[in-house]
């Protein structure tokens, strides 16, 4: 097993080109998938690319109405800075441990394609795009197309994430909910970002997405649309139809940390809570 | 001088070494020309060894089985039945089968990995069908009282598994010390570690060496376990003849060591035209997994906690302990009170629902004073002070108006309480019969007393109180009295490290030797101190027939939870956890408070809320910490705790079993509460978000 740590993004890229690496940022997910008897060397499957000290990757930054967030800006980063999204703030508050986020990265918690992963599911509200190198290539995608299901993603071999661009916007209203196995430090059976902006009394922009009850993040633009120009009041008569649109969708499984019909109906709860509290 | 008061807390002595990491674990220690040795596992829940097919092993490698057990292939404890390597039949997930021990660490897992046994797989058992052990007992004449009952009511309840979740796994470091067995490592009982030694070693007295290190947590999961990996290691020492370090991995510790029963318990009240209970009947099931070990003795004390803080003239009550194809279940803080201690605490309350009466009344129409009759028919001979109890939880609760507040449904918010006992020692006659404690006080010409007794510090404290408690007995400065590691070389066997026992009858021994020690002081001289058990004289116990008292005293608690529940997610919000306890007297009243916040953690937010361990197919779902989940820092309620002084005339300067009574009682108070939340009736615990939901939606 070879264990690569590269000086410069470039030489970082021209790594990538020989053949399929673990890309370890901050590790918190790959040393816990890889790991050996204590004292023994982690179980890397392939050689292993370190870009956790590659400085040129971690970065904020704020143009015009974009954040740029750099492939290795930790959550404690994002956290502190003055442009991060609110949203995305309340969940890294409730994300991991304070130990974790000082070195996780949102890029690795876009990378494992966990369908539970929470800072996932705010770039997918948020509609973020992810921005990805190769030594040959630039390309962005949405959110939803950098994920193809659960540890899986379009990332080609060759390819890394350069860094996250997230649109910033103004909401009126805002709600993150994660439901875990306790209130700190647990992995979400349930996770929920709803958020709205309004013209007056009139909803201009419903965003509502759910993690860890199917095979992605589910967040449906078709819906959204459909409520878009209503009154919050007329929305709220229609709590129960837009619950019910939803349903098709939240399709979670049975595990170790919940049950499928206890995952179903809280998603479904806390979209028509959400709705309610417009 | 006037003395200070012995509740006086005092800096714990092993906090700065705990806090700064200097403290040496047993993973710590490193020996010169140390091999590791690293089980390899059933991977099904029941079968028959076929055939042990084994890579090549390189020099210096060898594999340790049951071939290599010079004396008996079982783990000494109660019952035969559990084999040191198993020989022919595997029975549970996680079973360990051999050992692979050599040099390195990495080849070592690498030859583990690349063992194949083949099995012939056998249909496993699970459930509470097959009964290894049922245990009777009754009082008075139950048949009459349910024959002549006005009503009866009947209810079943249950409680799944939980996992000590001790932040230090198993482990042992072993060496020959010139043919002497010597082994260091995470336990709670360093005689039961001997015992079950020379009897797998076939081994003299002297040739076996047990030594604590300083263990990281155990809650009774290093009661008897370590005995099992203790046997493994010598039986590999004697192939090896180098140092070995046997120290188990988190997931391996929660797939193979034992955890506390699940229980279902089926109870049954025979209520006069008063509504007054006049016959209780219960039925206790545990299930046992694959091996009975303590079993027995867990489902004995579950048993006789059948009728908790109340007095029922009629009782009969029959508990089985069920054999299946899971891991084996086992010791931990409570020792089947606290499965016995849900079901009558949520039983008393739906009773008084179902004849339409007020709990709190009907609660305390039954509750138990001096003179009365225990459920095995011994007396209740000390002070009892539950009434001032549950009015001080009450008032500092303020749980009449929020009881009442919270009747209405809209307000999602319950308050509950429970009221418990636990036993303090060993069931029975068992310090006299089985036991037989000895402690031993030793002091240098310099004048430095040294306590000898093999009981353990795993973070309960007797490091410091022990001290402390001789300390004052002596009149000596503190610094003056050591108490090093219990190592069998030097300490008498003081019993294990369990049953709430370690200050009242461990304490209670050592400060007898102290006064004696004291009046026969000499300066200048090596002086020793010996104490020997002895039962008061009123106890007589029928261990046959579980008549008579079972214990010698008993502490007395009173959890008071209020909770608030969400109607989206259905999740816990335990705001805040009061409670009362009569412990005798308090040695250090910072390590009792110490006790009362971990024993809630553990047992209100854990067993009552939290924590969840399920199995599919023999296979636990919940294998590590990350899906295991117990409570962290946010999820402690506030907590407010008041001990009262009520002594004990047989204990260290009044002290009873604490350990465990702050645990037991955890799990109705906060069932109850989302009871009142909820407005529906629980009956099983942990009460998940998952179950709630499912109450809410079924009823
Ligand atoms: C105790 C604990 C608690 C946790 N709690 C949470 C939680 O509450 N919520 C949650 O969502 N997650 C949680 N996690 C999971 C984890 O911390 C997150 O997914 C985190 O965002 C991963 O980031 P990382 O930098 O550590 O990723 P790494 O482990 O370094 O990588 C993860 C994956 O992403 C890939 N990757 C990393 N960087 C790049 C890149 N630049 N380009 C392409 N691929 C890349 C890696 O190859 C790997 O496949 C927890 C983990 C632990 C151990």
């Amino acid at each position: 097993m070879r264990h690569i740590i590269p000086k410069t993004y470039r030489e970082a890229l021209e790594h990538l080109k020989s053949g399929s690496l673990h890309i370890l940022a901050g590790g918190t997910d790959l040393m816990v998938q890889n790991r050996a008897w204590s004292e023994t060397p982690v179980a890397f499957k392939k050689d292993t690319l370190y870009v956790y000290n590659l400085e040129e990757l971690r970065y904020i930054e704020r143009e015009g109405d974009m954040l740029h967030v750099g492939a290795l800006a930790s959550y404690d980063m994002l956290e502190r800075h003055p442009d991060t999204p609110s949203a995305l703030k309340r969940c890294i508050a409730l994300l991991a441990s304070p130990g974790l986020r000082r070195v996780a990265t949102l890029a690795g918690n876009i990378g494992n394609a966990s369908p539970a992963a929470d800072g996932v599911l705010v770039l997918y509200a948020l509609d973020a795009r992810v921005v990805l190198d190769s030594a040959d290539a630039t390309r962005e995608i949405p959110i939803e197309e950098a994920i193809t299901g659960p540890g899986r993603t379009a990332f080609e071999d060759g390819e890394m994430i350069r860094e996250i661009r997230i649109p910033l916007e103004d909401f009126d209203s805002e709600r993150f909910k994660k439901v875990g196995g306790r209130k700190a430090d647990a992995i979400s059976k349930v996770s929920f970002l709803g958020a709205a902006a309004f013209d007056g009394d009139v909803i201009k922009d419903l965003r509502l997405a759910l993690g860890a009850v199917n095979t992605t993040v589910v967040r449906r633009r078709e819906i959204e649309a459909q409520y878009q120009g209503l009154t919050a009041a007329d929305l709220k008569a229609r709590s129960q139809e837009i619950r019910e649109a939803y349903a098709p969708y939240v399709r979670p499984i049975d595990d170790q940390r919940s049950t499928a019909t206890y995952r179903r109906q809280v998603a479904l709860n806390l979209i028509e809570d959400y709705i309610h509290s417009l | 001088m006037k003395k200070q008061d012995i509740s006086r807390s005092i800096e714990k002595v092993d906090s700065r070494e705990k806090i700064s990491g200097a403290a040496a674990f047993t993973s710590d220690i490193k020996l010169d020309g140390m091999h590791y040795a690293k089980s390899v596992r059933s991977p099904i829940p029941r079968g028959r060894i076929k055939q042990v097919n084994l890579p090549s092993l390189p020099k210096g490698y060898v594999v340790v089985d049951h071939r290599d057990i010079p004396g008996e292939n079982v783990v000494k404890m109660i019952h035969d039945d559990w084999p040191v390597f198993p020989k022919t039949e595997v029975a549970y997930i996680g079973e360990p089968i051999l050992l692979v021990v050599g040099p390195d660490k990495e080849k070592v897992a690498e030859l583990a990995d690349a063992v194949e046994i083949e099995f012939e797989e056998l249909e496993p058992t699970f459930g509470f069908t097959n009964s290894a052990i049922d245990l009777h007992y009754d009082k008075g004449d139950p048949d009459r009282a349910f024959e002549t009952a006005a009503r009866t009511v009947s209810y079943e309840y249950e409680t799944g598994y939980q996992d000590q979740a001790y932040i230090e796994p198993q482990g042992f470091v072993g060496y020959l010390d010139e043919g002497t067995y010597t082994l260091v490592g995470s336990i709670q009982c360093p005689y039961y570690v001997k015992n079950a030694v020379l009897a797998t070693m076939a081994a003299d007295e002297d040739d076996v060496r047990v030594i604590q290190a300083p263990v990281g947590g155990a809650f009774g999961g290093k009661e008897e376990f370590p005995s099992l990996t203790a046997t493994q290691l010598a039986v590999a020492l004697r192939k090896v003849q180098k140092p070995i370090k046997f120290i188990y991995e988190r997931e391996e510790d929660m797939i193979a060591t034992t955890k506390r029963h699940p229980s279902k318990v089926r109870m049954e009240a025979a209520l006069d035209e008063n509504n007054n209970i006049q016959g209780l009947r219960a039925h206790v099931g545990l299930d046992g997994g694959a091996y009975l070990g303590l079993s027995g003795v867990v489902l004995s004390r579950g048993m006789l906690a059948a009728t908790n803080a109340y007095t029922i003239d009629n009782v009969w009550v029959d508990g089985d302990v069920y054999v299946t194809n899971t891991v084996p279940n086992g010791a931990f803080r409570g020792f089947g009170a606290p499965q016995m201690i849900f079901a009558i605490e949520m039983f008393i309350h739906h009773v008084a629902k179902e004849v339409g009466e007020d709990t709190y009344t009907f609660r305390t129409r039954h509750q138990v004073s001096q003179g009365d009759l225990t459920s095995t028919g011994g007396v209740y001979r000390d002070p009892i002070i539950l009434d001032e109890m549950s009015k001080k939880a009450e008032e500092i609760s303020d749980y009449h108006r929020k009881r009442k507040e919270y009747e209405d449904p809209d307000t999602f918010k319950g308050i509950g309480m429970s009221w418990f006992l636990h036993g303090c020692g060993f069931t029975g006659s068992g310090e006299q019969e089985k036991i037989k404690a000895r402690v031993k006080l030793k002091k240098d010409a310099d004048g430095t007393v040294r306590i000898l007794v093999a009981a353990v510090d795993m973070g309960q404290g007797p490091k410091t109180t022990f001290r402390k408690l001789v300390a004052d007995v002596l009149d000596l400065p503190l610094e003056q009295v050591l108490f090093p590691y219990p190592d069998t070389r030097y300490v008498p066997d003081s019993g294990p490290t369990v049953a709430s026992r370690t200050m009242m009858v461990v304490g209670g021994l050592l400060a007898r030797a102290a006064k004696d020690l004291k009046e026969s002081w000499r300066e200048g001289e090596v002086q020793e101190a010996m104490q020997r058990y002895k039962q008061p004289d009123y106890i007589e116990w029928d261990q046959d027939r579980m008549k008579g008292d079972a214990y010698p005293a008993y502490s007395w608690g009173v959890n008071v939870v209020e909770v608030e529940v969400s109607k989206v997610t259905y999740e816990v919000d335990i705001k805040h956890v009061w409670s009362v306890y009569d412990l005798g007297k308090a040695i250090d009243e910072r390590i009792v408070l110490g006790q009362a916040d971990g024993g809630q953690a553990q047992g209100v937010v854990g067993l009552g809320y939290l924590e969840v361990m399920e199995h599919e197919g023999g296979a636990l779902k919940q294998k590590n910490l990350t899906d295991y989940i117990i409570p962290t820092a946010v999820d402690m309620p506030k907590t407010e705790n008041h001990i009262m002084d009520n002594p004990y005339p047989l204990g260290p300067y009044g002290a009873k079993g604490v350990g465990e009574l702050t645990l037991v009682g955890g799990p109705p108070a906060v069932a109850l509460a989302i009871e009142q939340a909820i407005g529906r009736r629980v009956r099983k615990a942990p009460v998940t978000p998952e179950y709630i939901m499912e109450l809410i939606h079924n009823g």
